[in-house]
């Protein structure tokens, strides 16, 4: 690393972290500054924020709702009956999403909290995630960021969030006691059983996105990946992981009555019936070469370059496997990595990232978050805690690039240059937060606007803020 | 219809209006005299993989309602297309524009990508290739390389499929102020070395700005709305069916773009896709209000007969209802071909039958139709595109997939 320290300071505090007013703090030792931050990270922010087990009896909550609304008067669904039910639980959650990175005493860690929070993503998109979405954030994934792949894919994967978000909650073995009851059932009084059997999409998704990655399944061609027999048995292993009716049953989300009889056989190495199977399952998968280089690219990806160095990826899937997935060790090798500091910002902003950053930029309060839709990130393109598929939100930035979504950022950063522009010098602000980073051209720009506002609204547009 | 698949089997072309046979193969020659410029071509991308058979379901099919069992039965009844095929009863418009004449359906179609990621096939339904990550742009973007030709998507980001040479506009609603010009003027000095950020706000800026091709602002105008769709409920600004009659309004534009991608997501059932107040019927109530909202447009400014609409998915559902009256992810499903330019009114289907034997791995409708056979025969009929681009740089190494022959 042979950047000059301010350079390096810029680009700890700007591409590893989320912004930083002013490079002074770090400028003695920015990388040492980042690997300070990698230790357990702090509770998540914000007021009215459920737990887990909250979110559960809100859902029952709702049940009892949605049984009295049971016949909706015409015209009227049981969903309009019930608007309004999530909302105070949803805006909280969205704000401490938001509030949390933003003010939070370690970037770095943040970022990764993001990081993992869309690589596991739960989404509101489907209404049966929430009331748990941000508890699955707080409780699933915060808690475990530090830690060991395993862990948090095991909490990932087991939380009532993900078991609702991918269906597991309704998966049942065909075999299971479950299937066999609700079939007497519906012939007792001649309707079609509402629940016969598997349903594989968890099995799927953790397969494809949690774990080995889509590329890994792509392969099964050439006998290294997994197959569609692998997916379908290890949804057979997730039979049984649900959450039962009562919220009382958090603590234990695994039912014996829904899951499959016998042993499974997934890549081939066989499991035995019963709740054990998919621990040792997710172990396996989680310290699996596959995975290594599945997460090592999407972390490198994340942070470094659309299309990262080969030589980033393979020393990052490295760490991973030699240290059987321990995550600091991974994010150590990261901060430590060569590639990881070219000067050149390759990166685009999401624009959550792009929202915080501003905000700490500015050094804006946290009562501008109070109410509302988290400063209008969802107007970005990213509603917050709603990505579009289990895939999470793009980390590639021509998928930030559209026209319409560069656009709103103009519209975005001109409403917050109108509202501050005239209470923070834009030109000072730009030498202090982006030191080396910013271009002459730009700096001149700036310095050249016609007012305060439109200093700003240049400085948070500026390619050197926009990208990262 | 036979219980195992037949090598002779005709190309059954289904039709309600009783036409004749109909070859199914395009046949244009380079004599045509149309002036392709002036045509219009609109993608709707649902994502999430329809499941063809609720849609389209075939209950003339001997093995259909075994096959379907609790997803075979509707609240009321199908809308006949053939003997054999029906639409789902909530697709009241698509239904009414099929017995004008201006719908094809085309069943058991698919992409050449046989695997069940959402992901993967999505990246080959729109990049046009044969395996996912073999492409980076899009067919449509290759399509249009000509410099007059341009795309127009209604998202914020620009989906693959319009990834290429060609200039893409992208438009979302927004509630935002606009910037002045004077800003958007520097911020184009300041991106002077930043192509990508450049090229972005010089697109945005013609469509803002320049106000080139804005069409009239009345998206709030609900009851506006309902007159223009008859019977329509009120349409939200957000909705579909706003963002389709957007699209529509851009569409119609004189200098406008020649072709726009939709996009309508929703459609990943794997439980209680029956129920009329879930998540499938509710997607094919915003699809079949969105495709009315872009005819009305088009129609009132009278370029739907120069228009051709496809309805497209990443993939088909299992045949099987999967344990939570749902279905998983499978391969063939159904695609829709519509406009005033459309010879519709038929369901076109090489129709490999539902009983298991028929299906592929003994799970989903099997594939017979090639999707890009669809999308070539559009693009090739209605856009003018040369086969050899078409066989080549559209969707590479696809000379042996014929371009279907579906307009008027």
């Amino acid at each position: 690393m042979s950047n000059p320290p301010l350079l390096q300071a810029a680009l700890a505090a700007h591409r590893f972290g989320l912004g930083e007013p002013t490079l002074e703090p770090l400028a003695a030792d920015p990388q040492g500054w980042l690997l300070a931050q990698i230790v357990p990270a702090e509770a998540a922010r914000g007021a009215g924020l459920l737990s887990t087990r909250d979110g559960l009896r809100l859902i029952a909550a709702e049940r009892e709702k949605r049984d009295a609304a049971r016949n909706p008067p015409p015209g009227m669904m049981a969903e309009q009956l019930l608007a309004g039910h999530y909302r105070d639980a949803t805006l909280a959650d969205a704000r401490s999403h938001l509030v949390s990175a933003a003010f939070g005493a370690r970037p770095l860690v943040e970022r990764l909290q993001l990081f993992w929070a869309n690589h596991f993503t739960v989404s509101l998109t489907k209404g049966s995630a929430r009331g748990l979405v941000g508890a699955f954030e707080r409780d699933a994934i915060r808690p475990n960021l530090n830690g060991s792949f395993e862990t948090l894919l095991k909490a990932a994967t087991t939380h009532p969030a993900m078991l609702r978000y991918l269906d597991n909650s309704q998966s049942a073995g065909p075999h299971s006691l479950v299937v066999a009851r609700e079939r007497r059932r519906a012939a007792r009084i001649g309707e079609p059983a509402r629940v016969t059997g598997i349903n594989e999409n968890l099995a799927r998704e953790v397969l494809e996105l949690h774990t080995l990655g889509a590329a890994s399944g792509r392969a099964a061609a050439d006998g290294a990946g997994y197959t569609q027999a692998d997916v379908t048995a290890f949804a057979a292993v997730l039979t049984g992981w649900r959450v039962g009716q009562d919220a009382a049953d958090a603590a234990s989300p695994f039912d014996a009555a829904w899951h499959e009889p016998g042993p499974k056989l997934v890549l081939g190495k066989r499991y035995p019936e019963g709740p054990d199977a998919l621990g040792a399952v997710l172990h396996d998968l989680a310290v699996h070469p596959a995975t290594a280089r599945f997460v090592a690219t999407k972390l490198a990806r994340h942070f470094v370059a659309d299309t990262p160095p080969p030589a980033l990826v393979e020393r990052l899937a490295a760490a991973f496997l030699q240290s059987s997935g321990d995550l600091p060790t991974v994010y150590r090798a990261l901060v430590r990595s060569p590639e990881a500091w070219a000067a050149e910002q390759r990166k685009l902003k999401t624009p959550a990232e792009f929202v915080v950053s501003s905000v700490r930029l500015l050094g804006l309060s946290e009562r501008l978050f109070a109410r509302g839709d988290g400063l209008g990130v969802g107007t970005l393109g990213q509603r917050l805690l709603a990505a579009p598929s289990p895939a999470g939100w793009s980390d590639r930035a021509d998928d930030w690039l559209g026209p319409d979504a560069v656009w709103k950022r103009v519209e975005w950063s001109t409403r917050i240059a109108d509202r501050v522009g005239r209470l923070v010098d834009a030109r000072a602000l730009a030498v202090r937060s982006l030191g080396p980073l910013l271009d002459t051209a730009t700096h001149q720009e700036i310095d050249r606007a016609a007012d305060g506002p439109q200093a700003l609204a240049l400085l948070l547009m500026a390619p050197e803020f926009q990208r990262r | 219809m036979t219980s195992s698949i037949d090598p002779r089997r005709r190309f059954v072309v289904g039709t309600l209006l009783g036409a004749g046979a109909l070859a199914p193969w395009s046949t244009l020659s380079l004599a045509t005299t149309v002036n392709a410029s002036g045509n219009r071509f609109a993608l709707v991308i649902l994502r999430g993989g329809m499941d063809g058979l609720s849609a389209v379901p075939a209950p003339g099919d001997p093995s259909f309602e075994a096959a379907r069992g609790a997803l075979g039965r509707y609240a009321a009844p199908p809308l006949a297309l053939t003997d054999t095929f029906a639409f789902h009863p909530q697709l009241v418009e698509t239904h009414a524009a099929y017995r004008r004449g201006e719908l094809a359906v085309v069943h058991a179609v698919g992409l050449p990508y046989r695997e069940r990621s959402h992901f993967d096939a999505q990246q080959v339904l729109e990049s046009g290739g044969t395996r996912p990550y073999d492409l980076a742009t899009g067919w449509l973007g290759r399509a249009l390389v000509d410099g007059r030709a341009k795309g127009l998507a209604l998202n914020t980001a620009v989906p693959l499929v319009l990834r290429g040479p060609a200039a893409v506009d992208t438009w979302a609603p927004s509630v935002l102020p606009e910037p002045s010009a004077d800003l958007v003027a520097r911020l184009e000095r300041l991106y002077a070395n930043d192509a990508a950020l450049a090229t972005a706000l010089q697109r945005a800026k013609a469509l803002h700005l320049d106000g080139a091709i804005m069409p009239s602002d009345a998206d709030g105008d609900a009851a506006g709305m309902t007159a223009m769709t008859g019977s329509a409920p009120p349409v939200r600004p957000n909705s579909f069916a706003a963002l389709a009659r957007r699209a529509g309004a851009f569409l119609a534009q004189p200098d406008g773009p020649q072709a726009a991608v939709l996009e309508l997501g929703g459609w990943d059932t794997h439980a209680n896709q029956a129920n009329p107040n879930g998540a499938f019927v509710a997607a094919l109530r915003q699809l079949d209000a969105g495709l009315a909202a872009l005819r009305d447009g088009l129609v009132a400014a009278d370029v739907w007969q120069r228009t051709v609409i496809v309805v497209a998915t990443e993939f088909g559902r299992e045949v099987a209802v999967n344990g939570t009256l749902g279905t998983d992810h499978g391969t063939g499903g159904a695609a829709f071909v519509l406009g005033g330019a459309v010879r519709g009114g038929r369901v076109i289907a090489d129709w490999p039958g539902l009983a298991k034997a028929d299906r592929f791995e003994g799970r989903d409708l099997r594939t017979t139709t090639d999707l890009r056979a669809l999308l070539k025969g559009v693009l090739a009929d209605h856009l003018q595109i040369a086969r050899k681009r078409l066989d080549g740089e559209v969707f590479p190494d696809s000379a042996a997939v014929r371009p279907l022959a579906l307009l008027t």
